[in-house]
């Protein structure tokens, strides 16, 4: 799950409206997974981000103790300047962060910019944050109603049981 | 049609004369397609074919959707006389189809030829200038395991006809409006002819027919029959030599009480199978049909909320890349093997998977762009009123002005319509065409047998459905065609949301 289908989710538990969002995101295995720049497309992305809701998540999956990263190495068609190695931290301080450049960019703009369309460092930050930080394993919890859903191989699960969906 | 001047597979300098066979309710469709993405032109169609003509080259051609299988057309006439109870007669008629005329066959090889020449060249340049040897394999093989698919397939239709095709001419009425007077054709094409013949290799051709005949014909002969004396006709008319395992040429001959026409098929695999497609679940053709209807604009949030295996969205995504797709299914087995197609087209990237309820989407209202989806029906899936809670969550989420394209069982389309005042134009296309004289409007779906209006074009229509009462909320349906899934008739249906729903 990426973190802008996080940012478009909302809980349905029935009688929740609006509360339902945004939904408390806890990552246990995040993947980095290198997403062709695609600059247009980010900038039309943007308009629809909930800002506080993104910098909360993106804001989870940093600090988050034993989330871990886990970069595609040789996969993909990102095959930039990466070299394999092994599992990273992502909740490591601040100043280790230029040893692991997959992560340092999961820093989000505290907001949208002036003229961001043709900012490239801002819609890259964008992009790496939106599109590249793919949550494999973890939960979404509901803020009103506490219900948890579950996230396996990247795919939430949001069924209810019969007796939420009951009006 | 008076400014059509010939159907024969001529080669005017305006390009190649192709057609291409096409699900039944798909014509449309592909009649748009081509004249988009080929710019193709003397566009018309019978049922389950579609004739252009176009200067694109193969790797364009290749680039189709809408269509089963491409060929470059060789002859289209009338159909041959079979009133006559005397076999030999009917045997002469058949043999005429390649002896009258055989400038047509001349023309259309070398047409063929020239295009497998091109294509030749551009594939050499391409391998010099980047050298992708290890990919080149994987598509050979990928190639040989579908050529023994297709050639089943081809086997199949020359053991006989298919029950769809018979039911398909049943509905073709106008017949003559295609063909025009041979003569004029024949003078225009003397100059091409002496250069056809030029080519040389002609003599060392090797070929084989495959046939499907219905109707009257299908009486008298079998497919194998026609197949077997047109193939000898051939040999004696051109020198070419039979060869049924791996012919250079294959002549595709098709025989009804509606028409006659020859081609060649242009490529050994249908345009229907997708390379990149591991496990289909609807077929090709009808999911690119449905995404093509839905205006997908680059930067929108497009949901299929039964996605299945993702079919639709595959064809969605390879056609419109700068879009953000989620599909959403209630099967774990579903999803799995969603993500496994997604996997193996190279798409994990474009398109987002949850495991949710169609009705109940963990989603605010209007945040999405567009909604397509192929709702499930048949014995697996009882719907039944369900199919109007399905389209009430759909319409809480869509944006305003967003649009949902639906593929709909006649029983879902028939419960949806109950709500929809009967005036509104349920049009099965046709007049888009912009050929008057070949509008054949397919019959529209309902019992009712009366003709609803059709409308002049896929906008006239959404236009007239405007003052209409919408048939829920505020969901409009714009458009409406049946298609042929095979067995069964299905429809896609594609509606818009007027306004917000507390209006």
């Amino acid at each position: 799950m990426k973190l802008l289908t996080h940012n478009l989710l909302s809980s349905h538990v029935r009688g929740v409206g609006p509360r339902g969002f945004p939904l408390r995101l806890q990552a246990t295995e995040v993947r980095i997974n290198p997403v062709e720049f695609n600059p247009e497309f980010v900038a039309r992305m943007i308009p629809k981000v909930e800002w506080a809701a993104l910098l909360e998540a993106a804001d989870t999956v940093r600090t988050l103790p034993h989330a871990r990263a886990r970069p595609e190495w040789g996969g993909g068609r990102g095959r930039s300047h990466r070299r394999p190695g092994s599992l990273a931290r992502v909740g490591m301080p601040r100043g280790d962060l230029g040893l692991c450049p997959q992560l340092h960019l999961v820093e989000v703009p505290k907001e949208p910019i002036e003229g961001y369309e043709h900012d490239e460092k801002f819609l890259r930050k964008m992009h790496h944050v939106l599109l590249e930080v793919d949550v494999l394993e973890g939960t979404l919890q509901c803020p009103e109603s506490g219900r948890l859903f579950p996230i396996s191989r990247g795919i939430p699960n949001m069924l209810l049981s019969d007796e939420e969906t009951e009006t | 049609m008076a400014a059509v001047p010939t159907d024969s597979g001529s080669r005017p300098a305006a390009g190649a004369r192709f057609f291409c066979t096409a699900g039944r309710g798909l014509e449309p469709f592909l009649m748009r397609e081509v004249r988009a993405r080929l710019a193709a032109t003397q566009v018309e169609y019978i049922s389950g074919k579609v004739f252009f003509t176009t200067c694109s080259d193969l790797n364009m051609l290749k680039k189709l959707k809408s269509a089963e299988r491409l060929f470059l057309l060789i002859k289209k006439q009338f159909p041959l006389n079979v009133s006559s109870v005397s076999k030999g007669k009917i045997l002469s008629e058949i043999q005429r189809l390649i002896n009258d005329d055989p400038e047509s066959w001349l023309n259309a090889i070398s047409t063929w030829k020239s295009l497998l020449e091109l294509d030749a060249k551009k594939d050499k340049l391409f391998q010099r200038a980047a050298n992708p040897p290890k990919r080149k394999v994987e598509e050979n093989d990928i190639i040989n395991a579908k050529k023994l698919k297709t050639e089943q397939l081809q086997e199949l239709q020359e053991s006989g006809e298919c029950p769809l095709e018979k039911q398909t001419e049943e509905e073709t009425q106008e017949q003559g409006d295609f063909f025009t007077e041979r003569e004029k054709s024949q003078e225009a094409f003397q100059n091409d002819v002496v250069k056809a013949a030029d080519a040389k290799n002609q003599s060392n051709l090797t070929f084989r027919v495959s046939c499907r005949c219905s109707g009257a014909i299908a009486k008298t002969f079998t497919a194998q029959e026609v197949g077997r004396i047109t193939g000898i006709a051939l040999m004696k008319q051109f020198g070419w030599k039979a060869d049924l395992r791996n012919p250079n040429l294959e002549i595709f001959i098709h025989l009804n009480d509606i028409y006659s026409v020859v081609g060649i098929p242009v490529f050994r695999v249908p345009l229907a199978s997708r390379a990149y497609i591991k496990t289909a679940g609807l077929r090709s053709t009808i999911a690119w049909a449905l995404a093509s209807l839905a205006e997908i604009q680059a930067g929108a949030f497009v949901l299929d909320p039964m996605c299945g295996l993702g079919t639709i969205l595959l064809e969605a995504a390879k056609e419109w890349p700068d879009v953000y797709y989620v599909g959403a299914d209630v099967s774990d087995s579903q999803l799995l093997g969603a993500y496994d197609n997604l996997k193996a087209a190279g798409l994990k990237n474009k398109i987002e998977l949850l495991q949710v309820s169609v009705i109940d989407l963990p989603l605010p209202s209007e945040s999405v762009d567009v909604i397509i989806s192929d709702i499930p029906f048949g014995k697996k899936f009882k719907l039944g009123e369900d199919i109007k809670s399905i389209l009430q969550e759909m319409e809480r989420v869509l944006h305003v002005g967003g649009a949902i394209v639906l593929l709909l069982s006649e029983e879902h389309h028939r419960r949806l319509k109950d709500g929809e005042q009967s005036s509104i134009p349920l049009n099965s296309e046709g007049s888009h065409t912009g050929e008057p004289s070949i509008k054949k409007c397919l019959k529209p779906g309902g019992k009712t047998g009366t003709s609803e209006a059709v409308s002049s074009s896929f906008e006239a229509s959404s236009q007239e459905c405007l003052d209409k009462t919408p048939p829920f909320g505020s969901l409009v349906p714009v458009e409406c065609h049946k298609v042929s899934l095979g067995r069964t008739d299905a429809f896609i249906c594609k509606y818009r949301k007027l306004h917000s729903l507390g209006l």
